[in-house]
């Protein structure tokens, strides 16, 4: 019975499967709805990321008991918002606690659609993302619609322009365009961290479907982008779609053939896309860990305090990526190491030995003061590696010079010929009759 | 008018010269001494001059060899001239030797600090 007891102790902490840095995949979602059709319409795409190990908690978007942190820790470690229509979330949820939940580092994903909310607008607003202002618009495209018996009016659209990006999206190639039908946005040119993942073509524009246009619209062509990505700095990721049935069961059964093509997809590329993407954004692809810094002489290993002027070092890493289940070794052939003082003296690209491992060796500069070695890595889809450890380097010591300076001979040379100056002059002066 | 100014430097050199030849021959000794330091010490300038100063502390030493040797061999001068009213009871013995010992100082500083 004590043994019982024991064992059943011991197995406790196996229970705590949660985010950690050890195992950086999400693992419980908190998903809002509008509606609970919402569950059953859009249920391929949740049994997906169950049958991956997510644990989903479906709420409503106006559920008074909803609440992301309970006495400071978070409950969860991504967050699925499928509720464009939302004007204020329930219980303690608002456009701050989602901002604060993100900056915490953890992953959202945000479907809008049309009539979308404010408070779902601002949402996509911080996070850098601007949709059409007008609250009726959506993407029309007269020339990528979707052929379809009933004559509609070209907002179901169909898109191919995709981002080259094989961490994102994967390295299969998606044969079918995906479906979409929904509003569109922009992203703001100076933001460097927001990514266009699907973009309309270059024939699309933003406006009311049927409603004749007054003035020219303000969002068009492939500037208006169908589905984009934010990597935050902190490595948070969020995905932002102008459509709710981008996810639907609907799209992703349907069968697409674009207008002005002849071929016919059995199947939309709407299931490959939203999987693919949905892996990238809750950290089964693309999650970068740099361990093992180490430096020293070469010929020693044990690392020094200091380094002396034109010493020869070494100095390694080792960097993982994480691949839904274990660490594997990064490859990679362009990560670079800086010998840094306000400036790097010295920029070297590491070389691998495809097991993880990046090393290179090179000689200290003719400058001393306090230096740092820094990595910083930023590659798109990857999180960022930003990595910096420091070490003084010393000038040298007054007995490591050589012994005898050539240079200085003439001054050697000209000290003895005084000293033998004065000896034959003594002589001279004292004999001197 | 040039040819008035040059015969007032021609003029100036012979009686310089002159009187020049009048002084004793331990003066002239100890000059002769003193020119030769000062021109080492010049040889080295002009050596620092064309290389750069890369053992500073090299450079300083040579040069401080001569132009120090050289001041003691001034003073000498002055002690030992027997026209000089202040000095005129000290025995040009103890300013020799003054000399001697002055300059073994020197030389061990400068052996020290050449490097």
């Amino acid at each position: 019975m004590a043994k019982l007891f024991v064992t059943l102790i011991l197995l406790l902490p196996l229970l705590c499967n949660c985010f950690s840095s050890e195992n950086p995949t999400d693992r419980r979602i908190l998903v809002l709805l509008d509606d609970l059709g919402i569950k059953s319409s859009h249920s391929i795409f949740f049994r997906s990321l169950q049958s991956r190990g997510f644990e989903l908690d479906f709420k409503l978007a106006d559920d008074k008991k909803i609440t992301l942190q309970r006495y400071g820790q978070y409950l969860y470690d991504g967050l699925i918002l499928f509720s464009p229509t939302v004007e204020r979330f329930g219980g303690s949820l608002d456009l701050s606690a989602v901002m604060d939940f993100v900056d915490s580092g953890h992953d959202l994903i945000v479907a809008a659609d049309v009539s979308a909310s404010d408070l779902i607008r601002d949402i996509a607003t911080e996070c850098g993302v601007d949709f059409d202002e007008d609250p009726a618009a959506m993407v029309i495209d007269h020339t990528s619609y979707v052929v379809s018996e009933t004559e509609g009016d070209h907002t179901l659209i169909a898109s191919d322009d995709f981002i080259q990006s094989d961490v994102i999206l994967g390295s299969k190639k998606i044969e079918a365009p995906v479906l979409f039908q929904g509003i569109g946005h922009s992203l703001n040119a100076a933001n460097n961290l927001v990514l266009k993942v699907l973009s309309a073509s270059s024939s699309a524009y933003s406006a009311k479907p049927g409603a004749k246009l007054s003035s020219p619209p303000s969002l068009t062509g492939s500037a208006i982008s169908l589905v984009s990505v934010v990597q935050a700095r902190n490595n948070a990721r969020i995905l932002i779609s102008g459509s709710l049935a981008l996810f639907s069961n609907r799209f992703y059964r349907s069968d697409v053939q674009k207008a002005g093509s002849s071929t016919r997809h059995e199947k939309s590329g709407n299931e490959q896309f939203v999987t693919e993407l949905s892996k990238w954004v809750f950290h089964e692809r693309g999650h970068l860990k740099a361990v093992n810094v180490r430096h020293h002489k070469v010929g020693e290993t044990d690392e020094p305090a200091m380094y002396r002027i034109n010493d020869d070092l070494e100095y390694s890493i080792e960097i993982y990526e994480w691949s839904g289940k274990s660490w594997q070794p990064y490859v990679a052939d362009d990560v670079q190491v800086q010998f840094y003082m306000m400036s790097p003296y010295v920029l070297k690209t590491l070389s691998t030995d495809q097991k993880g491992r990046y090393f290179t060796s090179f000689k200290v500069p003719d400058v001393y003061g306090v230096f740092q070695f820094k990595v910083e890595y930023q590659k798109l889809g990857y999180t960022s590696l930003s990595l910096s450890k420091q070490i003084p380097v010393r000038p040298f010591r007054h007995n490591e010079y050589e012994r005898f300076i050539t240079t200085a001979f003439p001054y050697y040379g000209a000290s003895f010929s005084t000293m033998a100056g004065f000896f034959v002059f003594s002589v001279v002066y004292l004999y001197n009759k | 008018m040039a040819r008035s100014t040059s015969k007032d430097t021609q003029a100036l050199f012979q009686s310089l010269r002159s009187a020049y030849a009048a002084t004793p021959t331990n003066l002239k000794i100890i000059d002769l001494y003193v020119t030769f330091a000062i021109f080492t010490a010049l040889i080295q300038i002009v050596y620092m001059a064309i290389v750069g100063s890369f053992p500073f502390n090299s450079f300083l030493s040579g040069v401080l060899s001569c132009v120090g040797t050289a001041v003691l061999a001034v003073c000498l001068r002055i002690q030992v001239n027997k026209e000089n009213k202040e000095f005129k009871d000290l025995p040009p013995e103890r300013a020799f030797a003054d000399f001697v010992l002055c300059n073994l100082v020197l030389h061990l500083v400068i052996m020290n600090f050449i490097g």
